[in-house]
C-alpha cells in the first residue's frame, strides 16, 4: 500500500512540475510608466497576443512582469516592439523560467 | 445684426472649446501630447457648458479615437448643442470635428515621460445656421496645435498653443483667427498603482486671444478681443476608465466693442479603452 502512495505521489508531482513550470516570465524594465491609464496599453496588447496568460505592471519600479505558457517564447526585439506600440521604451529585461 | 452677433458668440465659444478632443491623461481645456496604443481604441462621452451674460449653450459630445500607431492616433467627435438665448432656444447636430495628433518626440526614464505633439483638427459645416440661435457658423474651420507634455509619477506639466482658423460662410461672416495659449500643472497626492484608483489634482491658465470678425470683409467692431482663465480640474481613472472635469473661470478679459464676458465655461469627460 505505501508503495502505491509512493508511486501516486510521485508521479502527481512530476505531471505537475512538468505541466505548470513549462512557461516563462519576462521581467521588463519599461521607462515612461508614470500612470496607469496610459500603461494599461501594455496590458491591452500583451494580452492580444496567444500564449501569454498574465501581466502586471509595478508604475512604482517601472516593471512589466509578463507570464507565458508552455511553449511561448518571446525575442527581446519582439518585446521592445509591443512596448513601444503601447507608446513606452523598453530599457532591459530578464527571462526566467516559471 | 443680432443673428450675425450671435453667429460669432456662439461659433466663437464652440471654437475656444475645440481641438481638445478627450485623450484622459491631457488636460481639461486645453492639449497635451497624449495619444494611444496601436490598435486601440478610445470612447468618450463629453459634456460642455458656457455661459455668457443672458447666453448659455451645452453641448453634448460623442466621440472614437483610434491608435494608427504608438505615437499617432485620430478620431472624431460628434457633437449635439442646447443653445439658450433667453427668449430663443435651438439644440441639434452641431458641426462634427475630426483630428488627428502626432507625437513627434518622446523622451522615456524610470516614471517619467516628456513628450511633443503636434494637431490637426477640422470642424465641418454641418451644424444649421439658420436656426436661431445658430447650431453651426456655416464655414469649415481649421485648428491646428503644438504641444509638449512632462508625465511623471508625481507632478505633471504642459504647454500648448493652438491657431484657429475659420471660414467663410455663404453669408460673407468669416469668425475672427484666434490663439489659445496654455500652461497647466497637475499634482497626484498618491503614488499610483496599477488596477487602483487613481487621481490627478490640475490648475489650468488658459488665454485666447481672437481677432475680429468680419463680414464681407467688413470688420465687425463688437467682436474678439483677449480673454484669460484660471481653470481647476481633475481627472479621475481606474484601469481603463477615466472621468475628467473642470471648470473655467475668468480673470482677465479685454473683448472690443460691446461684448458679454464670459461667465464661466464647464467641462466633463467620461472615457474608456475599449
Amino acid at each position: 500500500m505505501k508503495h502505491i502512495i509512493f508511486c501516486i505521489s510521485t508521479f502527481v508531482l512530476l505531471w505537475s512540475s512538468i505541466s505548470f513550470a513549462a512557461g516563462t516570465q519576462y521581467d521588463l524594465r519599461v521607462d515612461g510608466l508614470a500612470c496607469p491609464f496610459c500603461a494599461y496599453g501594455i496590458e491591452k496588447k500583451f494580452i492580444r497576443t496567444e500564449g501569454v496568460e498574465s501581466v502586471d505592471i509595478d508604475l512604482k519600479n517601472g516593471v512589466v512582469i509578463v507570464k507565458t505558457s508552455e511553449g511561448k517564447t518571446f525575442k527581446e526585439d519582439q518585446l521592445k516592439e509591443v512596448i513601444n506600440e503601447a507608446g513606452f521604451t523598453m530599457h532591459s529585461m530578464v527571462q526566467k523560467p516559471l | 445684426m443680432r443673428r450675425i452677433f450671435w453667429l460669432t458668440l456662439s461659433a466663437s465659444a464652440w471654437l475656444a472649446l475645440s481641438g481638445q478632443s478627450a485623450f484622459a491623461h491631457d488636460p481639461v481645456f486645453s492639449i497635451g501630447p497624449h495619444v494611444l496604443y496601436k490598435g486601440g481604441i478610445e470612447t468618450a462621452i463629453e459634456t460642455a457648458r458656457d455661459k455668457s451674460g443672458n447666453e448659455k449653450e451645452s453641448e453634448l459630445g460623442l466621440e472614437i479615437v483610434y491608435g494608427i500607431t504608438g505615437d499617432w492616433a485620430a478620431g472624431i467627435e460628434v457633437p449635439f448643442a442646447f443653445k439658450d438665448e433667453g427668449t430663443e432656444s435651438s439644440n441639434g447636430l452641431s458641426d462634427i470635428q475630426v483630428f488627428t495628433k502626432y507625437r513627434f518626440w518622446r523622451e522615456d526614464s524610470l516614471g517619467l515621460q516628456e513628450s511633443a505633439a503636434v494637431m490637426l483638427a477640422v470642424n465641418a459645416e454641418n451644424g444649421d445656421e439658420k436656426t436661431d440661435p445658430p447650431l453651426g457658423n456655416g464655414a469649415t474651420d481649421i485648428i491646428t496645435g503644438l504641444t509638449y507634455g512632462y508625465e511623471g509619477l508625481k507632478w505633471y506639466r504642459w504647454a500648448s498653443a493652438r491657431y484657429v482658423l475659420p471660414g467663410e460662410n455663404a453669408a460673407g461672416l468669416q469668425l475672427g483667427n484666434k490663439w489659445l495659449l496654455d500652461f497647466v500643472s497637475g499634482w497626484r497626492p498618491t503614488p499610483p498603482e496599477y488596477t487602483k484608483p487613481d487621481t490627478v489634482w490640475l490648475l489650468e491658465l488658459n488665454g485666447e486671444f481672437t481677432d475680429k470678425a468680419e463680414l464681407n470683409n467688413n470688420s465687425l467692431a463688437n467682436s474678439g478681443g483677449t480673454e484669460w482663465f484660471v481653470s481647476p480640474g481633475i481627472f479621475w481613472t481606474m484601469r481603463n476608465f477615466a472621468i475628467k472635469s473642470g471648470i473655467q473661470i475668468p480673470i482677465a478679459s479685454d473683448l472690443n466693442g460691446i461684448q458679454d464676458e464670459s461667465d464661466y465655461r464647464f467641462k466633463a469627460t467620461f472615457e474608456w479603452h475599449l
